[in-house]
């Protein structure tokens, strides 16, 4: 029942431009599959070409084996769920979710079931009456997915369906889209530039950069193992550290760098040669102030303090200039302009070449 | 929180007095200024008015606004007087005006519907051609229009001046309209499109119910330059019996023979009033319409 989808080296070009360059990508059946990246890399016009609503200047594009690059949109058994949410303005919510069946020729019988059952799903039955300007934005955003919902169709598409709305309903909205992916069980595929959003929602992320994909994996392994310097700074929050640093000596089992001063011996292969400059990335989290909970990253000054409760920022300089920040847990009351010593877990620390590839 | 607040306008009391008075003398230096321009503006309007119920000996005797007796005979004179009742002309007036609605509305919406939200060859190249067409004034296609008219036979008939209105030629309508649907969000038209609709339902089912306003607009502006046409009827009407109420209005006045001018202001008077009352219950539209066209809702 579940969809597959699969693109093989699609690209997108307006006249000469190429804005998306040879996407190859396997989305698997009942999978919910996140893009990422920031403004401009192509993840909604990736979106918009599975929908149709774009045409697809090379490549292929196949759902369920079936070719579909010349099919109509509302031929591809698609549902897409706008940013704007695209709600009729001169339609009720009824009308609004009874459109797309009316169109498709049912029986008055056939839609008032079904439109009743995407009411109840997502609890807008009371609302089935009003106008969309009668409608604050969530519910607005309950109305575009369950247009979506009615239509039974076997692939979702979502175009940052939560960007419009306040910080607090998106949380309660994102916890609602993942359960209608657990109890429908359909093929999902989502557009965000919110990492968050990426990493608490998907089965897989694809982490994509000016018209490419940078990489694609479940949340926890980009988080662990980024492939690239752009994957490391975009997942995870706050923004991983980067430093300069030097490779001083490196064999099979081994490294040895230099940063901020010190010297950090790590325990595997580096894929670069003694005195490389390198770019060493360590996570704000994974820094600590206890002595003997890793290896000296060396001393830094505080500039700034940012207390979210549940953890505490530091916003610190090193003595060479380079600024980094720590997460410690829990409340810590550190003084500005004091020195710190920061440690560091040489298994989680990465680092990047001259390319930007992980090293 | 009460003793406070009559120590704060003390403190300003003399300015604000000052400042108070100056606006008050400006307002109403203002306003006279303003009711001063209206009654010269309304002036011809009632003058007619009041000739229209004044005996005919006083019409151009007499330059008080208030006739010494008043009379519906300019009326009753005026509606019969002719060979042809003036109904005949008010009838003739709708028919042409309520018919050029309809086609300005159904072709010039589907035409700026194919400019704002169709991708076709030549787009732009077409769109410019038509504002082109704003430029040329009437006169200038008038006689080319007449020998084609001419030869379709259709002089002497209202087809001349219905037929085009079907033909989307309206091109300040379609511009109007162009820049309205251009208002109206594309995500909408996608979204429509997802649900599986065809460019035609699209149009129709989205598109048009919301744009009232600007076909208020296109609708009111239609009616009021069809009605008040002269020239169209005046080349392609001859037979009294299909002649508009503009065209009736013209053989009161005679060069040869006495004029009426009595039934002349009688019958103005009243082809004045479809107008005001169209206007009257669509103001409200025409307004929205003008207002909202070309911005983003």
């Amino acid at each position: 029942m579940t969809t597959s989808v699969v693109l093989q080296k699609v690209v997108k070009a307006y006249g000469d431009i190429e804005v998306v360059h040879g996407i190859d990508l396997t989305i698997d059946p009942g999978e919910f599959v996140v893009f990422v990246g920031p403004s401009g890399c192509g993840k909604s016009t990736l979106l918009r070409m599975i929908a149709g609503l774009e045409p697809i200047t090379g490549g292929d594009l196949v759902i369920d084996g079936e070719r579909m690059n010349d099919v109509p949109p509302a031929k591809r058994g698609i549902a897409m769920v706008f940013q704007s949410y695209a709600l009729y303005p001169h339609m009720s919510v009824y009308k609004n979710l009874a459109f797309g069946l009316e169109t498709a020729g049912l029986k008055k019988a056939e839609i008032e079931p079904r439109v009743q059952r995407a009411a109840e799903i997502l609890q807008i039955v009371p609302l089935l009456g009003r106008k969309p300007r009668a409608l604050s934005g969530g519910q607005r955003q309950r109305v575009a997915i369950g247009r979506a919902i009615v239509r039974e169709p076997r692939l979702f598409l979502f175009d940052e369906p939560l960007s419009n709305l306040d910080a607090e309903l998106r949380v309660q909205m994102r916890v609602e889209i993942a359960k209608l992916h657990n109890d429908l069980g359909n093929t999902m595929v989502y557009v965000t530039h919110d990492q968050v959003e990426a990493m608490t929602m998907a089965d897989k992320i694809v982490v994509l950069n000016s018209g490419n994909i940078e990489q694609v994996g479940t949340p926890l392994d980009l988080y662990n193992n980024p492939r690239n310097q752009f994957v490391a700074g975009f997942i995870g929050s706050p923004k991983m550290n980067f430093l300069t640093a030097q490779l001083k000596s490196v064999d099979s089992k081994s490294a040895l760098v230099h940063t901020g001063g010190h010297d950090l011996g790590l325990n595997r292969a580096v894929a670069a040669k003694a005195g490389d400059t390198l770019t060493f990335g360590v996570r704000p989290e994974h820094i600590t102030l206890n002595e003997g909970s890793g290896l000296k990253l060396g001393d830094m000054r505080v500039d700034l303090v940012e207390q979210l409760g549940g953890a505490t920022l530091l916003y610190t300089t090193l003595p060479d200039g380079q600024s980094l920040a720590i997460s410690l847990e829990g409340q810590r009351s550190v003084a500005l302009g004091s020195e710190v010593t920061a440690y560091v877990d040489p298994d989680r620390c990465h680092l990047f070449d001259g390319t930007g590839a992980a090293a | 929180m009460t003793s406070s607040a009559p120590r704060l306008t003390v403190v300003t009391g003399a300015d604000d007095s000052a400042a108070r008075w100056r606006k008050r003398a400006l307002s109403t230096a203002s306003h006279a200024a303003l009711i001063i321009a209206s009654i010269l503006m309304l002036y011809p309007l009632l003058w007619m008015l009041s000739a229209s119920f004044r005996p005919e000996n006083e019409i151009f005797s007499s330059s008080t606004l208030w006739p010494s007796s008043w009379s519906l005979d300019a009326y009753v004179r005026g509606w019969n007087g002719l060979r042809v009742s003036f109904g005949t002309f008010f009838l003739n007036s709708f028919i042409i005006a309520i018919l050029a609605i309809i086609g300005n509305l159904a072709t010039c919406s589907l035409a700026a519907f194919a400019f704002a939200r169709l991708e076709f060859r030549g787009r732009s190249f077409w769109f410019a051609l038509m504002l082109g067409t704003l430029m040329l004034p009437y006169q200038v296609t008038l006689i080319p229009q007449y020998v084609l008219f001419q030869g379709l036979g259709w002089i002497n008939t209202i087809l001349p001046l219905v037929v085009p209105k079907f033909l989307a030629a309206d091109a300040f309508f379609i511009f109007l309209m162009v820049q309205f649907f251009r208002g109206i969000p594309k995500e909408l038209d996608e979204a429509a499109q997802m649900d599986g609709c065809s460019p035609w339902r699209i149009y129709w089912k989205v598109l048009l119910p919301l744009s009232t306003p600007v076909l208020a607009t296109a609708g009111v502006f239609t009616f009021i330059w069809t009605w008040d046409d002269f020239f169209g009827p005046l080349i392609y009407l001859s037979d009294i019996r299909t002649y508009t109420v503009m065209l009736g209005l013209r053989t009161f006045v005679d060069s040869t023979a006495q004029s009426d001018w009595g039934g002349l202001f009688a019958m103005s008077s009243l082809s004045l009033l479809p107008i005001f009352l169209f206007f009257l219950f669509f103001q409200r539209l025409l307004i929205d319409g003008i207002a909202t066209t070309g911005m983003k809702r």
